[in-house]
């Protein structure tokens, strides 16, 4: 539904689901980097093993919820980029398609290492997936690294589209932000 | 302390020619393993160093033996953190309970060529009654293959204390699997 603007400008928020995917995506994302390198830390015991079993759910929550939400956003198109220069706009397209690759690289390293380590994956400790590949000690350490690697990845344009998003909100003063928050307080665009 | 180094001496001088000294037992082809179920996925393990002394005659069942002492501490499992933790005090404590014996009692033609050994198992300073369901056959070489496999419950003992005797985490059911290559006679 467009939505005047104090400016007179019309524009678009996300739809409900599309925003509700969003932050719940990236309450999963923080949590699930935190929670990985925490347990990591550990000395062996059941806590441990309890809490990569939380990892790896989680990281095939996040990797399910993103199918959902590619199939969404061909259902429901996003709305029209917000006016800014070109290589803004460019920049935003780069680093969006490259979260979603990585929102789809991430659990999926993480899976096949954990197959490698010769770890099955037990969703939510009740459906086991399949082992993507044999048990493998070599590829494991080196699925290990990947996977450190696309996580570092995954952080670094996690900040950058978060700084970007801060720059548009407080600095360009633009709805960039505002369109993707739950809960639109900003002037002419309030329910 | 020093008791148990010179547990862990005797361990080593008993195990040091390798499995070798296992009578009639072919250590290269036989195997003692086992399968744990942690938090619904299954692990392999198996056990690198054991010596059996084993006794197989089908029309003298009574002369017949199988006696088996497995080196704890030379568990082979996922990852050297794993075996750390399996040698520790909450589970095999090997320091201090260095081998798990076997020693049949009396062996039992089911049929076929299935026979069932009934002995005590030792682990841990727990002795248990325990039954090891075998198949036994003959290869081309004329050398007897006996293979079986059993449910151990590990909490029977006390493998796996603490906050590891939650059996939500690991099973109690440790499925152990016994091969042994005899060679042919003479």
């Amino acid at each position: 539904m467009p939505r005047p603007l104090a400016n007179g400008f019309v524009t678009q928020r996300y739809n409900s689901a599309a925003i509700a995917l969003h932050w719940v995506t990236a309450a999963l994302i923080i949590a699930n980097l935190l929670l990985g390198l925490t347990m990591v830390r550990l000395p062996i015991s059941p806590q441990k093993l309890h809490w990569y079993l939380w990892h790896k759910s989680i990281g095939i929550t996040i990797f399910a919820l993103t199918s959902g939400r590619l199939a969404w956003r061909a259902l429901r198109p996003h709305p029209a980029p917000v006016a800014m220069p070109t290589w803004q706009r460019q920049a935003a397209a780069v680093s969006h398609a490259l979260l979603y690759v990585l929102l789809f690289a991430t659990p999926i390293s993480g899976w096949i290492y954990s197959s490698a380590t010769g770890v099955q994956v037990v969703y939510l400790g009740t459906f086991p997936l399949p082992n993507l590949v044999p048990k493998d000690k070599a590829l494991a350490d080196t699925l290990r690294l990947v996977h450190i690697g696309l996580n570092s990845l995954l952080f670094t344009v996690i900040c950058i589209h978060a700084a970007a998003a801060l720059k548009h909100h407080f600095i360009d003063r633009d709805m960039v932000l505002a369109r993707m928050l739950p809960f639109n307080r900003r002037r002419g665009a309030t329910r | 302390m020093l008791i148990g180094m010179l547990r862990a001496l005797m361990v080593a001088l008993v195990f040091a020619s390798g499995s070798a000294a296992a009578a009639g037992v072919v250590v290269g082809k036989s195997e003692i393993a086992f399968t744990m179920r942690q938090m619904g996925v299954n692990f392999d393990g198996r056990f690198k160093q054991w010596k059996a002394d084993v006794v197989f005659q089908p029309d003298a069942l009574d002369k017949s033996r199988a006696e088996v002492d497995v080196d704890l501490g030379s568990v082979d499992l996922a990852s050297a953190e794993t075996e750390a933790e399996a040698k520790g005090p909450l589970w095999f404590n090997t320091p201090k309970f260095p081998v798990a014996h076997f020693a049949s009692a009396s062996i039992r033609n089911l049929g076929g060529n299935r026979y069932e050994i009934a002995g005590k198992l030792s682990v841990k300073g727990i002795t248990r009654d325990c039954v090891v369901p075998v198949t036994v056959k003959a290869d081309a070489a004329g050398s007897r293959i006996a293979e079986g496999a059993f449910s151990l419950k590990r909490l029977d003992y006390r493998i796996g204390e603490g906050e590891w005797a939650d059996t939500s985490v690991v099973d109690n059911d440790i499925r152990v699997h016994v091969k042994m290559v005899l060679a042919p006679p003479g």
